[in-house]
């Protein structure tokens, strides 16, 4: 019955519109009072759940990207990006998604690379005769890579949703190859849709240009390398390596490209607490509900409950994924990761799948959820960047969509592509 | 009413700056810990309780903010469907539910913060309320800017809807 | 059917000593009290970290706890006592202390948090490992990194000793030795095992300077409703499960001793502590303040 009290509250307020992290703070309450027990639990469990060091690095990834897009690094990736693959089939299209590789490499967030990529390329392409919805698509699917190649705060957030026992290390480098798959699979979409509809291609710029492109966005690179390369090597933690990464930003931005203006530091800033202060809270809120699942040993049927279903781990990584893929239709990522965790991830654990190799798939599965209406914050950047209706985006995202869907399944089924890359730093 | 918005509006801004702040404090302290312990060889002891400490800061007052400006992640798809007048009362139902946790916020914090008082934080010497001082604050906000909603509605103001603002991060 | 269900919790994960001690208490009480009182385990923190987790028992949410003293120190004072660096001579002294007269002190001294002392567990005893070289005396410490736990007294010892305090998360240890952040760290023979450091950091120099008991509690709002004779059956079971405890715990020791050994770590176990003993003294000046404290420290220092 505490149950019914439980998810019947969350999704009642969820569906009147209530602010996901109040959906989860409030139904927490709702259950602890239907308990009896003293509900002063869900507000220490709400200061707990945000009062964690590793957290940290999430509000600086996203001020560090913000100051990226601000201060013209993000512009420089993708001129790199056009310099490199602009005279593939498909053009311009090539070149959106290899600047999702770059600059997601840096952001850590899709939706930050929705709108850095997108703003950069919509317009472009648009200009050079592509279809709007063709660029949309790329960008939204495409900005999917950002969340699988570090650095990458949703799987902090997964880490920590986790216990904090799986090394944050291990799960960067474990997105990687998925990611470059998710990349690759993309540009083959991109081809083919490009050639049915005869996009342009761009003229290779020579060599001696692609030099000078690629100078001008070195410092870019340069971060990608300080942020992996500090957290692999261990000499940094992930908090610490986030905020090399804003120093390092404000550094380039400020001395280097002087590009940063005061006010653009300000507006920065104050993004970054916006978007922080809004998946922190979620964080905190499902700390709460989390605790109720634990308390009243949901994790526990529900590993019993799939047990009875098959035993065969292949149907239930296929199970986890439907239901993964359904849940990430209606609800945006962080919040899923936080509550989905603790109830898969032992689930996922009983079967013999590596804690690592589940969380590649459950941040690709929910980062196709993140592009997929009705609750895809992706989805909606994307749109908003090129001025369509969702449902014009819709109709024509399809390959884009199966190049996601059958990444997803190899990462799946072939543990290897997740977990050969970081058993190499062992 | 436009008064009050007017209030509420400097609160928010106010709120926003010392977030703001706090994120800026937490880069330099941060920053500062790299530096000692990798290039001076020695440690801050206080650099993690203090900076986790100002999150909690940051987090609930840009929580709070989020409210009024209605940058929270929501899914409002059943609101789609639903003529104005409903939409408009689920609107006030939903902000007065989060208007009671707020509330919750303030109450149960400040119960933790009491109990808690008499603690010490470890390196920073300061009484354990501190933890708890953030959810208190933020709780008063929440409280505050929710309430604000129900009486812009009331007085046919436009209230920032949840999910309005395109620019949410995954 | 039990008619009591008490939940407990645990940070430790299934099969650890403490998590199987309490059990083996839960089978305990289920036997003497014909099936009407169970213990219902929570273990690998997943109720939160034991901070988190004290506040719940005290509120009654959590029945039974096991935590180690650190969280307590602020709350409960007498708990800074066994917490003190090389206040007992070795495990025996440990053990002869906290089963007499000092220990049910310390557990009476509960009640003041609302919790109610049940018996204390053993938490092995702590001792420097690093990756420069074997410490034979405290000449050796002098500049060192290591690693602590984010707490002042640990910090106060570690500089008393000579060396630099680094409190950082245990997650980053391995990493930070590997890579010369820090020099080491100190712990006890099994997380020196199960964290890999031994890898890392080939010196181990058996100093023991901290050998902390672990304490089970009980909330003072569950204890309060059970009957004085359910109260008796579950101090009872909690007292005999200390021994099981020790046993388990001393057998993961010397495992993961042989373990250690033969990897080739160097051991250091001859050496003189009388003079680290002795650097300890503004540590206690700084954290004996009162007298009850003081006697206490006396008492446990004139145990054979
Ligand atoms: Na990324
Ligand atoms: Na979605």
């Amino acid at each position: 019955m505490e149950l019914w009290v439980l998810f019947g509250t969350f999704v009642v307020l969820l569906l009147i519109g209530t602010p996901v992290a109040f959906c989860l703070g409030v139904s927490s309450f709702a259950t602890i009072v239907y308990l009896g027990l003293p509900p002063v639990v869900v507000f220490q469990r709400l200061n707990s759940g945000v009062s964690v060091f590793a957290l940290m690095a999430i509000p600086f990834f996203i001020f560090a990207g913000d100051l990226m897009v601000r201060g013209d690094i993000a512009r420089r990736l993708v001129a790199l990006a056009g310099a490199m693959v602009g005279h593939l089939r498909g053009g311009l299209g090539q070149v959106n998604v290899l600047a999702s590789v770059m600059f997601g490499g840096v952001s850590g967030s899709a939706a930050a690379d929705a709108s850095a990529v997108g703003g950069l390329m919509v317009p472009q392409m648009k200009e050079r005769g592509y279809g709007v919805d063709y660029a949309v698509n790329l960008t939204v699917v495409g900005s999917i890579i950002a969340l699988l190649i570090p650095p990458s705060h949703n799987m902090i957030i997964y880490s920590i949703s986790a216990g904090g026992k799986i090394s944050i290390a291990d799960l960067f480098t474990a997105g990687i190859i998925p990611g470059a798959i998710l990349a690759l699979s993309l540009m083959t979409a991109a081809y083919f849709v490009a050639r049915k509809r005869g996009y342009p291609t761009e003229p290779f710029p020579g060599l001696r240009a692609l030099g000078h492109i690629f100078l001008s966005a070195v410092p870019g690179l340069i971060l990608v390398a300080i942020i992996f390369g500090g957290v692999r090597s261990g000499i940094f933690t992930a908090s610490e390596s986030s905020n090399i990464a804003v120093v390092y930003a404000l550094l380039v931005t400020l001395l280097v490209y002087r590009t940063l203006s005061w006010h653009d530091f300000i507006e920065a800033t104050f993004a970054a607490v916006r978007t922080t202060a809004m998946v922190l809270m979620v964080i905190g809120c499902a700390a709460a509900f989390g605790w109720l699942l634990a308390y009243t040993r949901v994790p526990a049927a529900m590993v019993s409950a799939l047990q009875g279903v098959s035993d065969n781990p292949i149907v239930i990584l296929l199970l986890m994924n439907v239901m993964l893929l359904i849940l990430g239709t209606f609800m945006d990522m962080s919040p899923l990761i936080v509550i989905t965790t603790p109830i898969f991830l032992p689930v996922a654990v009983a079967f013999g799948i590596d804690p690592v190799h589940f969380g590649v798939i459950l941040i690709l599965n929910l980062g196709i959820g993140l592009c997929t209406p009705p609750v895809g914050a992706v989805l909606f950047v994307g749109c908003a960047v090129g001025r369509i209706p969702i449902s014009e985006a819709m109709k024509s995202i399809w390959p884009f969509y199966g190049a996601a869907f059958a990444t997803l399944m190899a990462v799946t089924y072939i543990p290897a592509l997740s977990l050969w890359l970081p058993a190499l730093f062992h | 009413m436009k008064n009050v918005a007017l209030a509420t509006g400097l609160l928010a801004r106010l709120a926003l700056w010392i977030a703001g702040i706090g994120l800026v404090l937490m880069t330099v302290i941060i920053a500062a810990q790299v530096v000692f312990r990798y290039l001076l060889n020695s440690s801050l002891i206080w650099s993690e309780p203090a900076s986790v400490m100002i999150m909690g800061w940051f987090i609930f007052l840009g929580a709070a903010v989020g409210i009024r400006e209605g940058y929270h992640l929501s899914f409002d798809i059943l609101l789609y469907v639903l003529p104005e007048k409903a939409k408009l009362f689920l609107h006030t139902v939903s902000d007065l539910v989060v208007a009671g946790f707020g509330a919750g916020m303030v109450w149960f914090g400040w119960e933790l913060a009491e109990k808690t008082s008499g603690n010490m934080v470890p390196s920073l010497g300061i009484s354990g309320a501190f933890d708890f001082i953030p959810i208190v604050g933020g709780g008063v906000l929440v409280v505050l800017f929710s309430i604000e909603r129900v009486a812009r509605r009331a007085a046919g103001l436009p209230t920032a809807r949840f999910g309005d603002d395109a620019d949410i991060e995954a | 059917e039990c008619e009591i269900t008490l939940k407990s919790s645990d940070t430790h994960p299934d099969g650890y000593p403490t998590v199987e001690a309490v059990k083996a208490m839960g089978e305990a009480l289920k036997t003497s009290s014909d099936g009407r009182i169970c213990i219902e385990i929570f273990a690998s923190a997943q109720l939160g970290e034991e901070k988190d987790t004290i506040e719940q028992t005290q509120f009654g949410v959590i029945d039974l706890n096991r935590v180690s003293l650190g969280p307590f120190n602020n709350i409960v004072p007498e708990t800074q006592v066994p917490s003190l660096p090389y206040i007992f001579r070795s495990v025996d002294h440990m053990h002869t202390v906290m089963d007499g007269p000092v220990g049910d002190e310390i557990l009476a001294a509960f009640a003041g948090a609302d919790l109610v002392g049940l018996t204390f567990y053993d938490g092995g005893s702590r001792s420097f490992y690093n990756s420069e070289k074997p410490i034979t005396s405290m000449a050796d410490m002098a500049g060192m990194k290591f690693r602590v736990m984010q707490s002042d007294m640990f910090v106060d010892m570690v500089s008393a000793l000579g060396a630099n305090a680094t409190p950082m998360p245990y997650g980053e240890v391995y990493s930070s030795i590997q890579t010369g952040v820090i020099d080491g760290a100190e712990n006890n023979w099994p997380s020196y095992d199960t964290s890999g450091h031994f890898e890392v950091a080939k010196y181990y120099t058996l100093d023991q300077h901290l050998i902390v008991p672990e304490v089970l509690v009980m909330s003072k709002i569950s204890w309060d409703k059970l009957s004085p004779e359910d109260q008796a059956l579950v101090k009872q079971a909690a007292k005999d499960s200390t021994p099981v405890m020790r046993d388990l715990w001393q057998a993961q020791e010397k495992a993961s001793e042989d373990k250690i050994r033969a990897a080739g770590v160097e051991i250091v176990t001859d050496i003189d502590k009388t003079p680290f003993i002795e650097a300890m003294v503004p540590v206690y000046e700084k954290y004996v303040t009162d007298d009850k404290l003081k006697s206490m420290v006396e008492r446990i220092q004139a145990t054979e």
